[in-house]
């Protein structure tokens, strides 16, 4: 501190200039954005090109522009500025640097038809930045000689490179643990106490600004734009109002309120943020915790007029009763252009629009678990019991000598005969008797040739065969599905609507979402219909089907990313997907949503098979089905039985004090909602209760998600009109959109637990006899009766989920052998009377798996 | 709000009833969905202090339950050291929407006064209340005169 700092005024901030960073850091309180690992880390800096000055060399002024090549790769660019020796750029660009990257600068003359010139370049070694201001970056002002090198023709005597400008650039927002840059000085060979000059024509100078408050300094990372994940794609056209949007009363912080009614208000969004006040409910005193950790960077404590303790966060300008939870190490707060919060991980180089905490990173390292499965699940998966057939258009055998069948005209190929439309006769199927013979209407109906006697009959001629109007198992033929032929339909119209040629989608592993976000939504939807051509850039390989369906399985985990915030779990131990309501955090939801419903609906008629499901009610909207109470159950089940007692109490005497008026919670926001016109006038009695359950029940199963879900189903029907499903039930679309799983009926056993039965009980022998005697679509159906979904965790049976955490299959001996079986998805447990013989278990239990309606669980 | 009438007709309950075992109710009159009070046991470790707790209701109630933690250090089997308490009665399998504040106010106070130590949130301690009672009674009754706080004289 040998010097005192000199100050000047110029461009509205106070400039100090010092030759020793360590005096300075002493005056200014700038908060703490992070605290990066390592010098290999990636970090965001924040550089901006302010202004140049050009030695006149020449009749013509240049029209300059500066370009940044961070350690030879990454190039950025500014505007050309037109015909100017003092160009002004005052444009940000952000990159990512490590600590010890190299920055080239060059400043070109455009010219519109020729190579453009360089005007002269400078090399700045970040390392020395940062240790010349002791790892801090914030709002660091570099002056650089940007040099050109002189042909030896014209000045043979000096030394080759002469001072050709002077840029002026400005680093910002990027910080270093300085422990970890002293390692660095040994790398560079310097006396841990030289912090001075950094090197030849180049000087650096820290502002700090006309207001000492330390807030300004937060102000100026709105300029810092949003990297390129996926969150925050800054080309959608849609604005929502986000948690520092129009919703107002919601702030990112409020998210992990439990009871968030009182979350404040925020302040208005101009620039004088500092005098943010809280202006919604308050909260009774908050007792202080003794130990309480120290505040993130940009939050300050304060008092209202009523002595009440609140939160200011000067990074969201926002105010919160709750005392926030300090980022996890790498992250950061940073802001986008349109001044919307954000959050960066530098760990795994995300982002994010929701606040990280515990629980929501929980999630995410789950879903980050399950990345290495998807691809050996997606190898699993199967709608037939043959693997999908090879696309090799030129061979009709494949190397086991499996018979498929070829369609030259769109080139495709598939395992079912075209003649039959996928309903030829399982090998399991008994053989018919001599010299009969299966043939096809045109129609498609099954019907048999007689060559003995040269007549035809659509009577099955086995002897084993059902008869009469009795299906298969002894179920009336009106409650018998045939998923192949509906399946077989639904492939006919897609192939009847094909079109030629195929489109052709270059992705990238690192930006998969992105890219084919950008590629799908560009498209018209009936392109999508064509065949399928996925290439991952940088990898050889053509797209026999192969490379497609692992796209698909890719992007379909990728999309349930938690930090996208679009899809969540139904609860804690219902992976099935439903819509997160609070989705609308993500500026660009809707959009979002658009191109999944596009996405899945590609994943059908393409015939592939994605990761990880939808809830049954969210099928059941697809296929445009009334929802139930009972389909509460499986996504709330706390909210069902509460449902369920009001159903079965006379709620007269109990004083519930219920309205037809109704709340919920997103992001600490409580939302109100009147069930029909004043409802929160009408008192719900033992009279009207029918009316207030099943508005209730609409509710329950719409709110929040509704535009969402409009949005979904939009790109959904451009690509596969939802017409098409209307013969499926739900059960069947889970089916074919997850593909079936070989069922490993053994460890099923194995991990089945039993109440009021035994394992040797002759019902139970029954019930697994009648298991092992079922193909696999039966099974799948069967599973999703019990449990809700077909799919098996990844681990088998043992690692079944119920409502309150692991809980096994079980068996349940309820009721009279007159009865159907009942289940209970939260529960995985199937209620199975104690009938009296094996074919009457049987036709039971085929008729409840069958009926889609849900009588056969209620 | 749609849990508020039913919240301010339970607090004006509550209040009326004057209940011996639960006092010093706070609530704010803008946010009803948070309320505060002083458990006073009658039984000792506990009966030479009082206790605050939280009650926090969700936006749901009463479909669904509230929550209840201390915020009062308690040296006790069945509440942790982050004060939360695993009460029956507001469990997701016992819950019902009639069930009324009082109700989980009282079987709060009975699980305070006498431990459940077969359910326990904290095994040491109901090891050591199983096993060796004077020593937990002891050790409860220092950190009761240590963290709790000062019982309602009137």
């Amino acid at each position: 501190m040998s010097q005192r700092p000199k100050c000047q005024i110029s461009d509205d901030v106070l400039v100090l200039e010092c030759d020793f960073l360590a005096a300075h850091s002493k005056t200014i309180n700038i908060p703490a954005l992070t605290t990066p690992i390592s010098l290999s880390t990636y970090h965001q800096l924040s550089l901006t090109v302010e202004s140049a000055n050009i030695k006149n060399s020449g009749l013509f002024k240049p029209n300059p522009y500066l370009q940044v090549i961070i350690d030879d790769k990454i190039s950025r660019r500014t505007e050309v500025i037109k015909s100017t020796l003092h160009p002004k750029w005052k444009e940000d660009l952000t990159v990512l640097v490590t600590p010890q990257s190299q920055l080239l600068f060059r400043l070109a003359d455009y010219h519109s038809f020729r190579k453009d010139n360089v005007i002269g370049e400078k090399r700045v070694n970040l390392l020395k930045v940062l240790l010349y201001c002791n790892g801090k970056c914030d709002n660091v002002e570099l002056i650089i000689d940007l040099m050109k090198t002189v042909s030896q023709e014209n000045s043979a005597s000096v030394s080759g490179e002469v001072k050709a400008a002077e840029l002026v650039v400005l680093l910002d927002g990027l910080r270093v643990d300085p422990s970890v840059l002293s390692q660095s000085r040994e790398l560079l060979g310097e006396s841990a106490n030289s912090t001075g000059p950094l090197n030849d024509g180049v000087r650096a100078r820290i502002r700090i600004r006309n207001n000492e408050s330390a807030m300004r300094s937060i102000v100026r990372s709105q300029n810092l734009r949003p990297p390129p994940g996926p969150p925050p794609l800054s080309n959608g056209s849609l604005q929502h109002g986000g948690p520092s949007g129009t919703s107002g009363v919601s702030g990112p912080m409020s998210s992990s309120l439990a009871g968030g009614a009182g979350a404040p208000a925020e302040s208005g969004a101009g620039p004088s943020h500092a005098e943010a006040e809280p202006t919604g409910a308050g909260l009774p005193v908050v007792y202080a915790n003794p130990a309480e950790e120290p505040l993130p960077a940009g939050w300050e404590m304060r008092y209202d007029v009523y002595g009440r303790r609140y939160y200011v966060d000067h990074n969201t300008r926002s105010t919160s009763w709750e005392r926030p939870q300090p980022l996890p190490p790498g992250w950061e707060v940073r802001r986008d252009a349109r001044g919307r919060v954000y959050y960066v991980d530098h760990n795994t180089r995300t982002t994010t629009w929701q606040r990280p905490d515990t629980e929501r990173l929980a999630r995410f390292q789950h879903w980050r678990g399950e990345r290495r499965h998807v691809v050996a699940q997606g190898n699993q998966r199967f709608l037939y019991p043959h693997p999908q057939p090879p696309h090799q258009p030129d061979s009709d055998h494949d190397a086991n000598a499996t018979v498929y069948y070829v369609n030259h005209k769109n080139r495709t190929t598939q395992w079912e005969d075209p003649r039959t439309q996928g309903q030829e006769m399982s090998a399991l199927e008994e053989a018919l008797p001599p010299g009969w013979e299966i043939r096809f209407t045109e129609e498609g109906t099954r019907y048999f040739v007689d060559h003995n006697t040269r007549t035809t009959t659509f009577q099955d001629p086995r002897p084993g065969a059902p008869k009469g109007p009795q299906g298969a198992y002894g179920v009336p033929r009106a409650y018998e599905r045939s998923f192949r032929w509906k399946l077989s339909q639904f492939r006919y119209l897609c192939q009847s609507n094909a079109l030629p040629s195929h489109i052709k989608i270059t992705l990238s592993r690192q930006s998969l979402f992105e890219d084919s976000y950008h590629q799908i939504m560009r498209l018209p939807a009936y392109e999508l219909r064509r065949r399928l051509y996925i290439i991952f850039r940088g990898e050889e390989g053509l797209d026999y089907g192969g490379v497609s369906r692992e796209w698909f399985f890719l992007l379909s985990h990728e999309v349930l990313n938690p930090m996208y915030c679009l899809f969540e779990y139904a609860n804690k131990n219902n992976y099935s997907l439903q819509i997160n309501p609070a989705s609308y955090v993500n500026p660009d939801h809707l959009l979002y949503f658009k191109f999944i419903g596009r996405f899945i609906a590609m994943a059908l008629y393409h015939g592939r098979f994605i990761y990880s499901g939808f809830t049954m009610p969210f099928y059941k909207r697809m296929l445009n089905k009334k929802l139930t109470m009972k389909d509460i159950e499986s996504i709330d089940p706390e909210f069902y039985n509460s449902l369920v007692w009001i159903k079965d109490n006379n709620i007269d005497e109990c004083g519930l004090e219920m309205w037809f008026s109704v709340d919920f919670e997103v992001l600490g926001q409580v939302i109100h909602h009147e069930l029909k016109p004043s409802g929160d006038k009408e008192r719900v009695t033992e009279t009207n209760k029918e009316q207030y359950l099943q508005l209730v029940t609409q509710w329950r199963m719409t709110r929040g998600i509704e535009e969402q879900t409009s949005a979904f189903l939009d790109g959904f029907n451009e690509v596969v009109p939802l017409e098409w499903l209307k013969y499926f039930d739900e059960r069947e679309l889970e089916l074919m959109l997850c593909g079936m799983q070989e069922v490993d009926v053994d460890d099923w056993q194995r991990n089945t637990i039993y109440r009021h039965y035994t394992r040797t009980s002759k019902q139970v022998l029954w019930f697994w006899q009648f298991v092992r005697q079922m193909d696999n679509e039966k099974r799948a159906r069967l599973l999703q009766f019990v449990t809700g979904t077909c799919r098996v965790p990844v681990g088998g049976f043992a690692e079944l989920m119920g409502s309150n955490g692991p809980q096994r299959f079980c068996i349940e001996k309820v009721g009279k052998d007159t009865w159907l079986p009942r289940s209970h998805t939260c529960f995985n447990r199937l209620d199975l009377p104690p009938y009296k013989s094996y074919e009457q278990l049987c036709e039971k239990l085929n008729f409840a798996i069958e009926e889609t309606e849900g009588f056969g669980q209620e | 709000m749609a849990a508020t009438r039913r919240l301010q007709k339970e607090l004006n309950d509550i209040r009326q009833s004057g209940l011996k075992s639960f006092r010093d109710i706070q609530v704010d009159e803008s946010n009803i969905l948070t309320w505060q009070g002083l458990i006073v046991p009658d039984n000792p470790p506990y009966n030479k202090g009082a206790f605050r707790i939280e009650i926090n209701f969700p936006a749901e109630y009463p479909f669904k339950p509230p929550k209840i933690s201390f915020k009062t250090k308690i040296y006790h089997p069945n509440i942790d050291e982050k004060g939360q308490v695993c009460l029956p009665i507001i469990s997701a399998e016992n819950w019902k929407p009639a069930t009324k504040t009082d109700q989980v106010i009282q079987a709060l106070v009975a699980l305070v006064n006498d431990p459940e130590p077969e359910h326990p949130l904290r095994a040491e301690l109901a090891e050591e209340f199983l096993k060796d009672r004077k020593k937990f009674t002891k050790n409860a009754e220092e950190f009761t005169k240590k963290h709790s706080e000062k019982r309602p004289t009137d």
